[in-house]
């Protein structure tokens, strides 16, 4: 469906603009960043993974010379972090998890503050703990916050289209099956960290790793206001950002920290994470117990989906507890399906809590609903592929959650996945084919009141435009995608376009780097000001050039008359003229953007987003059968992404994100026992290596939105999201056995193997015939 | 981390003395791929670090040409072994692991002496020179010694080193006719990788015959020490090997494997893999027997 180029930077594989400055080592992170006098902070964490604090003796460490400010749970005021707000960044009198913050120090050096840490005794009384959510919920379940008087959180996730029941009992072919998931973590190089410095009006400046600016400020703000100034300005740096992936769409208890020491140092106050802290204290997917149930007409035509969902909160509520809102997307909306069910409890554990993870929830969910989808066109005897063109989305839909599909490339991915992979090609022993589909919101979601951005452009006297978005980029390639959009708009070439990103100071509001909107909202923001100031020099250039306007174009650096191609004025020259007259005028121009699309209603009905993206991914994999251990052979992913911006960036979005879910397919977990991380490295967490990379082909389905920038749709998250079922059908495919919880480890698929071929491996060893613990 | 002084004397002669006059807080480093790891954690806090990177000879690989032995100098890097012809050619059972360690950059550093004298069960560089019989050759201040290699190793982190001693060579004895090795490590991921279990295997065959003179059946991550499958070797040790023999063995170094459970993986599991995978590598010990005759 590709469209004839008829831009000069759209659609053009440009190059990241900070590629450069990250491989030459000048980019700064939050690592590089230093402030004059600057103390560093260090976090002690609880050795228990519910505990009464009976006492905490910091005496030591205030005595430790260069310690400057010790803190316990008991020194600071009132503050609550998260959804809930039941999060304080230092805990007192009880303890719930091992990531559980119980002192701070700050100090001259790293190493001592280091040290000062290991010289704070803290006296603990363990408490029954709890690390299964279905234990949670019982009646007699140890309490992780007993004035909650409940494990299970008081969250509205339920809905119901249709009318289930009947549509079951109607039902030709059901299917029924439990599928698990567990935590995987975003595994960030850059570790995170914060800087927090007061200057002497009580202002804040905080340097920070947050894919939310705007609304981290106003975090930071409650923690000022708690500590008594309130009225305060707060202005949020970004450094570079080495990785976000969900991790920073919340604020978390070392920036409070940091702040809470900065104010009693009354010095600035470095919180940095090792690579250890990363793994344990920073917030993870949450892991899932899916029960689903689908069933479909004798023609294979989705008749209804219910869903039943627990999902491990942890000891606290980040973001993770709201995920259910975007399963419910692919659960109601993911193929045409009439009647739906799905409810999700939320339930405290003494585990890590959970965050938002690329994806948001979708991977879980497509997982069970892409499984499932080949189980029952097994069970209905109908082709894979064919059960997903029966009911694949179509333009001009509208889903049972009141999704208003607009674009829709769904059947061309499937199409693309089934060429391009050459699914009939001869499979020889072991190997397998395997298909799933997705559906994420595209453009935009309001999640909040807003899904606003705003841009101001900014043009100097050599034709030379600064571009101030609310955007965040993390590395995804944001400012590199809105400057090719401003360059399109005004006929400049990339490099005259310098994009500020940074600074809460300069740069205008934004809701947040999340739900793949930035392409979409900051993309439109940036048109929607370029565009004024392109009339503007058109305008202008009218005007020096007398030659109407609409016979005028921006082209090279040049105003251009369309006609007479020899007419033309340098864009530098026109802005001199601009600037430098009676009368002048400034080139600039803001604008805000906010798509038209919906909040969810209480029924959970709304159009969530103004376009929803689409995606098909094929894999073709081999099994070893007396090792469990799969080789992916050839992937294809087929995104519908509206129209790629540039081809380049989006390869690299597809390729992470592919290759982000076959680590969540078949390799990564966080592994917690009774709680403890116990593999808080990448010796052990087994994130895949560059030598893991797989063959792989992306195809971009372009079906040119109206309403996106240029056409585009976002595609951040995508990629991630069916991975593992395309992989779990493949194995099934491969080989006749069905894997329902993730990671597909090979011991899983090996354990399985044996099952079916009637060795029990987990119960008991076929060698030894004696009992194994599985 | 703590700061150290670091020395880089140039003779064996003078590392010893080195060691000796700051005796308490001093450690020997070659790459310093698990010393500086253990330091960054604060496992170690030596005062002194005696680099033996400056050692001269010591990071050479040859054959002696009057007796066939294979010299593996202890400060070869991994990827010296790797990239060498000699090895590839005539140790290919060595290119299986050294090829497989860390990454190109921990290789670029890591020494094989480090990792022997490291001794961590879930090594790899120490499984094919047992399985090849080698021989450690030390240095230290009583002088010079020698041990088999399977025996250097006393426990987890723990050989036969004196204090001062230095691992200087591993010996490969000269190889009979007829003889193949393999090794391989079972892993999650093609890098970065600390084995589930390691298998190597060295067999040889009868001139003219498939009948086995000697099998050498070596596991790593089987034990808190490199542990040879003594009654799997000699079950294969005069019979004529075939698939079904070799899958017997399997059956019996799994057996005798030791293997736990931990984080990074199930016993169950990693005795399933010994079995698969000494059939796998005696099978591949046959094909290379084969290739080379
Ligand atoms: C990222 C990473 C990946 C790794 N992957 C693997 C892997 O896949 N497989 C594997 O087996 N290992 C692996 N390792 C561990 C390590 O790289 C190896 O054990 C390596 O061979 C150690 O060699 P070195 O020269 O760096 O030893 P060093 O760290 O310098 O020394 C290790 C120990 O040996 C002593 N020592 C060194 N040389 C001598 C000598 N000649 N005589 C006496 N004592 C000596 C030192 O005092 C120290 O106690 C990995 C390490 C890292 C950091």
């Amino acid at each position: 469906m590709g469209t004839k180029q008829k831009y000069s930077t759209v659609g053009k594989r440009v190059p990241k603009l900070d590629a450069i400055d990250k491989a030459t080592g000048r980019a700064q992170y939050i690592q590089d960043v230093k402030l004059p006098g600057m103390l560093y902070g260090k976090i002690l964490y609880s050795k228990y993974p519910h505990a009464r604090i009976v006492n905490i003796d910091t005496s030591k460490a205030e005595k430790l010379s260069g310690v400057r400010v010790v803190l316990t749970g008991e020194d600071i005021p009132n503050i609550r972090m998260g959804v809930y707000k039941d999060n304080p960044p230092l805990k007192a009198g009880k303890v719930r998890s091992y990531r559980d913050e119980v002192a701070a120090v700050a100090a001259t050096e790293p190493e001592i503050a280091k040290k000062a840490i290991d010289l704070i005794e803290v006296t603990y009384e363990a408490l029954p703990s709890v690390f299964d959510p279905i234990t949670a919920m019982q009646p007699d379940a140890p309490l992780v916050h007993e004035n909650h008087k409940t494990n299970i959180l008081k969250m509205p996730w339920k809905l119901h289209y249709g009318d289930v029941e009947t549509a079951r009992k109607e039902a030709a072919h059901v299917v029924e099956k439990q599928f698990t998931t567990t935590w995987v973590t975003h595994c960030c190089l850059g570790t995170s960290g914060a800087i927090a410095d007061f200057d002497n009006n009580n202002n804040l400046t905080i340097h920070t790793n947050t894919q939310i600016p705007s609304l981290a400020q106003k975090d930071f703000q409650e923690t000022l206001k708690a500590l008594g100034i309130p009225d305060k300005r707060v202005r949020v740096i970004k450094p570079v950002i080495g990785g976000g992936f969900g991790s920073k769409l919340d604020t978390y208890a070392y920036e409070h920290v940091a702040i809470l020491l900065a104010w009693h140092a009354r010095r600035a106050v470095k919180v940095l994470f090792d690579r250890e802290e990363e793994f344990v204290a920073t917030s993870t997917r949450q892991p899932t117990i899916i029960d689903i149930a689908m069933g479909c007409d004798t023609e294979g035509r989705l008749m209804f989906r219910d869903i039943n969902m627990v999902l491990d909160n942890g000891a606290y509520t980040s973001w993770g507890v709201t995920t259910p809102s975007v399963m419910m997307m692919p659960i109601t909306s993911l193929y045409r399906v009439p009647n739906v069910r799905y409810q999700a409890k939320c339930v405290y554990t003494n585990n890590t809590y959970a965050q938002a993870m690329r994806g948001y929830g979708n991977p879980q969910a497509t997982f069970a609903i892409e499984s499932a989808m080949d189980i029952l066109a097994e069970a209905a005897g109908i082709d894979r592929l064919e059960i997903r063109r029966i009911n694949s989305n179509q333009p001009g839909d509208e889903t049972p959650q009141g999704f208003k599909i607009t674009t829709c490339g769904l059947p061309e991915c499937i199409n693309a996945v089934e060429k391009v992979l050459d699914i009939e090609k001869p499979k020889t022993k072991g190997e397998g084919i395997g298909i799933a589909s997705l559906i994420h919101v595209g453009g935009g979601a309001r999640i909040y009141k807003s899904d606003g951005c705003g841009a101001i452009i900014k043009l100097d006297d050599f034709g030379k435009a600064d571009v101030f978005t609310g955007a965040s980029d993390m590395g995804q390639g944001a400012d590199t995608v809105i400057a090719q959009i401003v360059a399109e708009q005004l006929g400049l070439e990339v490099e005259d376009i310098h994009v500020i990103h940074q600074d809460t100071d300069i740069c205008p509001w934004d809701v947040g780097a999340h739900a793949s909107r930035t392409t979409f909202v900051a993309g439109n923001a940036a048109l929607g000001a370029a565009k004024k100031i392109r009339s503007r020099i058109l305008e202008l250039g009218a005007e020096l050039m007398g030659i109407t306007q609409t016979k005028l174009d921006l082209r090279n650096r040049h105003v251009v008359a369309q006609d007479e191609p020899e007419k033309t004025m340098p864009i530098g020259k026109l802005l001199r003229k601009a600037h430098f007259s009676h009368g002048g005028t400034m080139m600039m121009a803001d604008f805000f953007y906010d798509p038209a699309n919906e909040n969810m209603g209480r029924d959970f009905r709304g159009n969530l987003s103004m376009t929803y993206a689409f995606g098909t991914h094929g894999v073709r994999l081999k099994v070893d059968e007396e090792t469990g251990k799969v080789e992916i052979l050839d992937y294809v992913a087929a995104h519908d992404v509206g129209r790629a911006i540039n081809p380049m960036l989006l390869d690299g979005q597809v390729h992470g994100g592919v290759m982000m879910g076959v680590g969540y397919a078949l390799t990564e977990q966080v592994i917690l026992e009774k709680g403890r991380n116990m593999n808080p490295d990448f010796r052990d967490y087994k994130i895949l290596t560059a030598k893991d990379a797989i063959p792989l082909t992306p195809v971009v389905i372009e079906t040119i939105d109206p309403d996106g920038p240029y056409g585009a749709k976002g595609i951040g998250e995508p990629g991630c999201v069916p991975t593992a079922p395309a992989i779990a059908n493949a194995i099934y495919d491969a080989i006749g056995v069905r894997i329902l919880d993730l990671p597909i480890t090979p011991e899983r698929v090996l354990a399985e193997i044996k099952k079916k071929k009637g060795v029990d491996s987990c119960g008991i060893d076929p060698l030894t015939e004696k009992e194994q613990p599985c | 981390m703590k700061t150290f002084s670091y020395l880089v004397p140039k003779t064996l002669d003078e590392a010893v003395s080195l060691f000796e006059s700051h005796s308490d807080r001093v450690m020997y480093v070659a790459g310093g791929t698990d010393v500086m790891v253990k330091t960054k954690q604060g496992k170690i806090a030596p005062d002194y670090l005696i680099s033996l990177k400056h050692l001269s000879d010591l990071d050479k690989v040859k054959m002696n040409p009057d007796t066939n032995e294979l010299i593996i100098g202890a400060l070869a890097t991994h990827r010296t072994l790797e990239t060498s012809t000699l090895i590839r050619r005539q140790f290919p059972i060595i290119h299986d692991a050294v090829q497989h360690i860390g990454s190109t950059q921990i290789r670029n550093v890591a020494t094989i002496g480090g990792n022997i004298v490291n001794a961590v069960p879930s090594a790899d560089g120490a499984i094919p020179l047992i399985a090849l019989d080698g021989v450690a050759k030390m240095y230290g201040p009583n002088g010079e010694r020698t041990v088999d290699l399977i025996h250097f190793f006393e426990g987890p982190g723990q050989t036969v080193l004196e204090a001062g001693e230095i691992l200087t060579e591993i010996i490969i004895p000269s190889q009979s006719s007829h003889t193949g090795g393999a090794y391989q490590k079972v892993g999650r991921r093609a890098a970065m990788e600390l084995p589930l279990i390691g298998v190597g295997i060295v067999l040889t065959l009868e001139p003219d015959s498939a009948v086995c003179q000697k099998a050498r059946i070596c596991l790593g991550v089987a034990a808190p020490t490199p542990l040879r499958t003594l009654s799997a070797e000699r079950f294969l040790t005069g019979k004529v090997l075939n698939e079904d023999i070799l899958i017997e063995a399997g059956n019996i170094a799994a057996e005798e494997s030791r293997v736990r459970d931990s984080i990074r993986g199930q016993a169950w599991y990693r005795r399933e893999m010994v079995s698969v995978f000494v059939r796998r590598m005696g099978l591949k010990c046959l094909k290379r027997i084969e290739e080379t005759n």
